[in-house]
């Protein structure tokens, strides 16, 4: 067991190098302000111990933040995991234009933030969005809707508008698991003459496990840190409806500039991300060893 | 197999099959591009019809004017009238592309080698190390913003590209080792031992076995790398200051200021940076397709 | 496909050479892209005039602010920035700024600026820097909408204008007239000051002390009427996610009626290629409550040295050729955007400026603007280093105010609670 760990760092250590010559300084540097009352505003920056963290964990609103931000992470980490998979089962059959099919897959994913912004917002405006007069033109609604501005459409809106440009990605990925897979499936299909539904539950799935969870894991990872679609649509908002921890620690950082207690946040929210990769590599990835 | 009659040719459940991968390929293509079609219709647009309440859904006077200017800038000067974010537009998907095609070759370089002991070597501390390299791309990149500036500064690698593919490849490495690790797993083990017991080393069985069995997974991995940093707004924004190293999303954004905001040279912006991550996917994707296969029987 | 890699990879190095970064030497300036190629031309004529070089390096509107706190925190390479009103206390308390008071000079623009302009340049006694642009907070209505609604003149009072907003909604000529900036952000707050200016007052003394919790007061009153108007229909609830760019699209798309934005926008409203519905807007006195006639909010984007800057005197030069004076003791710069651009300037001067009136006139009523200019407020609370603290904190708590029923009361001492904590 022991003699392997020498020729293992030997072929881990160009991307160890890469990541720690990167990572070390900003991290460390980030951990060290959040034991500190850094606000770029004063030149006073004690050193206050555990109290960013004591007084964030202590505060009602964190909690609530926590909450949406758990909300948002589940509905849109299941849609992403969901249409994704559908997506790739499909585009592994064998028909006339899958290969555009495959390479558009991406677009929603190359389209520019500042863009992606533009085109949710007007797609969801209230009074000139296309949207309304799809909706109201097929008898869904009756009058115009200002999605953004309650709850809960707000927060189905923005889910809406982030799951579309990440199901390319989990959809990518499962689509290669499954090439690598297919010839597996096949056979065993043929064994034992089973139907499209059974195949996918009990062979397709259990033989793609390492790489959905790898997908689940990173998809989660994406959502738990989002920040981008939440700036541009709601801002977080109405109230606090929309408020998620990536936004809190934006605000925190760069509104307040309070890089003392927004590096607390953030060492926080990568804990949290961490426990939760640990929990599915360990509960999810159920292996021979 | 006691079903003998056909409809048009075909067995019912092979019928049935048709039919739901049609249908369905109808109903993704609406998903996915109906929001973008939105975006192409409006590209073409004068931008007073995009604030029509009830103007229609397709263009009805064309206009390319917005196009012609990002595609056609960088060949006039401030005199030519066309504004300064047209002029450079077109050398900032160059270095969007320089930045994300090197991501991509490296990430997949150092990538694919370190996933495999982390697949196939058992050692001591392997989940540990896995963790650490997944561990730090858990705490979000607004919160290292500072930090990275510093140390881009005082090496006095500011505003350059080669700053911007390390810095991105460092955040894609882990996820792409990760993917990595994943594809090696799903490749039978019994493949690798015989060459072993043949007396290949493991070097040698990572490129000769591992390596081309695990094509397809390398091919979409290394488009997910180009992708994610071809997406790349905050570190682009943070460590680069002038056109020689600005990249396309930069430059999409600066369109909007503070007292106007051009809609449509926007939303051109947008559509043309769609062409090149989905032209690289279609000149990859026999890659992905060739799978195990063909794989094993050259192996 | 290994050639493909090999490619590649000689393709990438190849160009990353070539592409190596070549800087001009001189002064370097930071900013917004607005026009880039007209400032990169006056810093032409700068040059020329002074023998000093100059660059500009602009940075995406949106993301400005973040940018340049983590260049400032880095320590910049800028020598002059633009610098928006609102992150002033900021950025000069930060020590990010360097004071111009002492300048060489700097006492003619003493002259040629008003002293409320000098106290928006100002924190603390320092003046920080000289005018870009600068101009108001201003009422922009769609006059068909009012013509056909049989309204003869705007409203003078916020409760004509629900009663306007009601009559329009009445004739089907607007579903929710009212299109305002609610946004979290800096956007609320400044809406709800504008608001409360026209009710005759602000939300803190000239102490600093709170006064908005108080019952009765203008910005009690600008609450509660914005809560009331949200609830009637006739403002619209997409106000919560608007910003600036929104309402003025909102009132070009013929959706809306009234709106309140800054003096420039209206340039975009009224301007072909962009709206359909240009020509028909035009800008009116913010209501009032009938004992105050109007009142507004000020706001000022300047040109500061940075503290890093390491010529301080030409850097200083060019300060001048921008915001104040150039060689030929003109106003060359801020003319220039209020001729060619339309946008507002706070030298004195150039309000005597014939061709700069008659340019305004095409979009805009000067006359308006000059009377609506005599009610902006004070806010020089703003430009304490903790209102930004502060004012973070009180976004989701407003939209939540008004979207709610609950008694203003309890809400708003939470918030003067709040600002009296971070004051100690």
């Amino acid at each position: 067991m022991k003699n392997n760990f020498w020729p293992a760092l030997g072929f881990l250590s160009p991307a160890l190098l890469v990541i720690l010559v990167t990572i070390v300084f900003p991290f460390g540097y980030a951990f060290f302000l959040s034991f500190h009352k850094w606000n770029l505003k004063y030149r006073d920056t004690p050193f206050v111990g555990f109290k960013n963290y004591s007084r964030i964990l202590g505060s009602e609103t964190f909690w609530e933040i926590v909450g949406t931000t758990a909300v948002f992470c589940v509905l849109s980490v299941f849609l992403i995991m969901t249409i994704g998979y559908l997506i790739a089962l499909l585009l592994n059959e064998e028909f006339w234009g899958r290969g555009m099919l495959r390479a558009l897959l991406l677009v929603p994913w190359a389209i520019p933030e500042v863009v992606n912004g533009i085109l949710w917002k007007w797609l969801l405006d209230p009074s000139f969005g296309i949207l309304n007069r799809i909706l109201m033109k097929i008898g869904l609604i009756e009058e115009y809707h200002s999605w953004l501005n309650s709850m809960p459409s707000a927060m189905f809106s923005v889910i809406v508008a982030y799951v579309w440009t990440h199901v390319p990605l989990a959809a990518l990925i499962i689509l290669a698991g499954l090439q690598s897979i297919s010839k597996e499936v096949k056979e065993a299909a043929l064994v034992d003459g089973a139907g499209i539904f059974d195949r996918l539950i009990l062979i397709t799935t259990p033989l793609l496990r390492p790489v959905l969870v790898v997908v689940l894991m990173f998809e989660t990872i994406f959502a738990l840190k989002v920040f981008d679609i939440i700036y541009v649509l709601t801002g977080g908002g109405p109230g606090r409806a929309t408020t998620v921890l990536g936004w809190q620690i934006y605000s925190r950082t760069f509104t307040n500039l309070a890089f003392g207690r927004g590096s607390a946040l953030a060492m926080l929210l990568g804990l949290l991300t961490l426990i939760v990769a640990v929990l599915y590599f360990k509960y999810l990835n159920k292996e021979e060893d | 197999m006691g079903i003998t009659y056909q409809i048009f040719g075909m067995r019912p459940d092979k019928l049935f099959n048709r039919l739901l991968v049609y249908g369905g390929s109808v109903v993704v293509l609406f998903y996915i591009l109906g929001p973008f079609l939105w975006l192409v219709s409006s590209s073409f647009q004068p931008e007073q019809n995009l604030l029509d309440r009830d103007g229609s859904l397709f263009p009805t006077e064309w206009d390319f004017t917005a196009y012609r200017e990002l595609l056609t800038g960088f060949l006039y000067d401030a005199s030519s009238g066309i504004p300064y974010q047209a002029r450079i537009f077109l050398r900032s998907m160059l270095n969007s592309l320089i930045v994300a095609g090197g991501v991509a070759v490296l990430s997949i370089l150092i990538g694919s080698v370190a996933a495999y002991p982390l697949a196939r070597m058992k050692f001591k501390g392997r989940n540990f190390l896995m963790f650490f390299i997944l561990g730090t791309r858990l705490i979000p990149a607004i919160a290292l913003a500072v930090p990275f500036y510093l140390m881009v500064k005082a090496v006095g690698m500011n505003d350059r590209l080669e700053t911007l593919i390390v810095i991105n490849l460092s955040f894609i490495l882990p996820y792409v080792i990760w993917l990595l690790q994943a594809y090696y797993r799903s490749i039978p083990m019994e493949l690798e031992e015989a060459a072993r017991i043949d007396g290949c080393s493991r070097l040698g069985t990572l490129f000769r076995i591992i390596l081309p069995l695990s094509l397809p997974g390398m091919v979409s991995t290394g488009i997910l790398a180009f992708l994610l940093s071809w997406g790349d707004f905050f570190f682009a924004l943070i460590l680069t200051q002038s056109q020689s190293s600005f990249t396309s999303t930069v430059v999409a954004s600066m369109f909007a200021t503070d007292v106007d905001v051009k809609y449509v040279s926007i939303i051109c912006a947008g559509v043309l940076s769609v062409i090149p991550p989905v032209s690289f996917a279609l000149i990859f994707q026999r890659y992905i397709m060739s799978g195990l296969l063909s794989g094993a029987a050259k192996g | 496909m290994k050639k493909i890699i090999f490619a590649l990879l000689g393709g990438i190095t190849l160009t990353v050479f070539l592409v190596g970064t070549i800087h001009a030497k001189g002064l370097k300036m930071t900013g917004w892209p607005y026009q880039p190629d007209t400032v990169t031309e006056n810093l032409g004529v700068f040059t020329a005039q002074s023998g000093i070089g100059a660059e500009f390096l602009p940075i995406p509107s949106d993301s400005y602010h973040d940018k340049m706190v983590s260049d400032f925190a880095t320590g910049t390479g800028f020598d002059l920035v633009y610098v928006r009103d609102n992150f002033l206390a900021e950025w000069a308390s930060a020590g990010w700024l360097h004071p111009i008071q002492d300048m060489p000079g700097f006492d003619q623009y003493r002259k040629d600026l008003s002293q409320a302009s000098i106290d928006q340049l100002s924190v603390d006694g320092k003046v920080y820097g000289l005018p870009y642009y600068a101009g108001m907070m201003s009422f922009a209505y769609n006059a068909d909408h009012l013509k056909s609604a049989g309204i003869s003149a705007p409203p003078k009072t916020w409760d004509e204008l629900l009663a306007q907003a009601k009559k329009i909604k009445a004739a089907g000529i607007s579903n929710k007239p009212i299109a305002l900036q609610l946004k979290k952000g800096n956007y609320i707050v400044i809406s709800l000051e504008v608001i409360a200016a026209g009710f005759g007052g602000t939300m803190f003394d000239s102490k600093h002390n709170p006064v908005f919790q108080k019952k009765g007061s203008a910005f009690w009153k600008a609450l509660a009427w914005t809560r009331k108007g949200l609830k009637a229909g006739l403002i619209d609830e997409a106000s919560l996610s608007s910003g600036d760019h929104d309402v003025v699209n909102m009132l070009s798309a013929g959706s809306h009626t009234f709106t309140i934005v800054a003096d420039y926008n209206l340039k975009a409203m009224n301007d072909p290629e962009k709206s359909k519905n240009a020509g028909k807007f035009k800008i009116g006195l913010i209501p009032g409550d009938g004992n105050t006639r109007s009142g507004t909010t000020s706001y000022v984007r300047l040109y500061s040295i940075t503290a890093d800057a390491k010529d301080k005197a030409a850097a200083w030069k060019l300060l001048q050729f921008l915001g104040g004076r150039d060689a030929n003791n003109e106003y060359f710069v801020a003319k220039k955007w209020a001729l060619n651009f339309g946008l507002g300037f706070a030298q004195l001067p150039l309000y005597e400026d014939p061709d700069v009136r008659s340019s305004l006139g095409k979009w805009t009523n000067p006359d308006v603007m000059a009377e609506q200019s005599k009610y902006s407020v004070n806010r020089g609370y703003r430009f304490l280093p903790y209102f930004s603290d502060w004012q973070t904190e009180t976004w989701a708590e407003l939209q939540e105010m008004l979207m709610g029923d609950d008694d203003l009361g309890n809400d708003l001492e939470k918030l003067a609670v709040a600002w009296e904590d971070l004051k100690n």
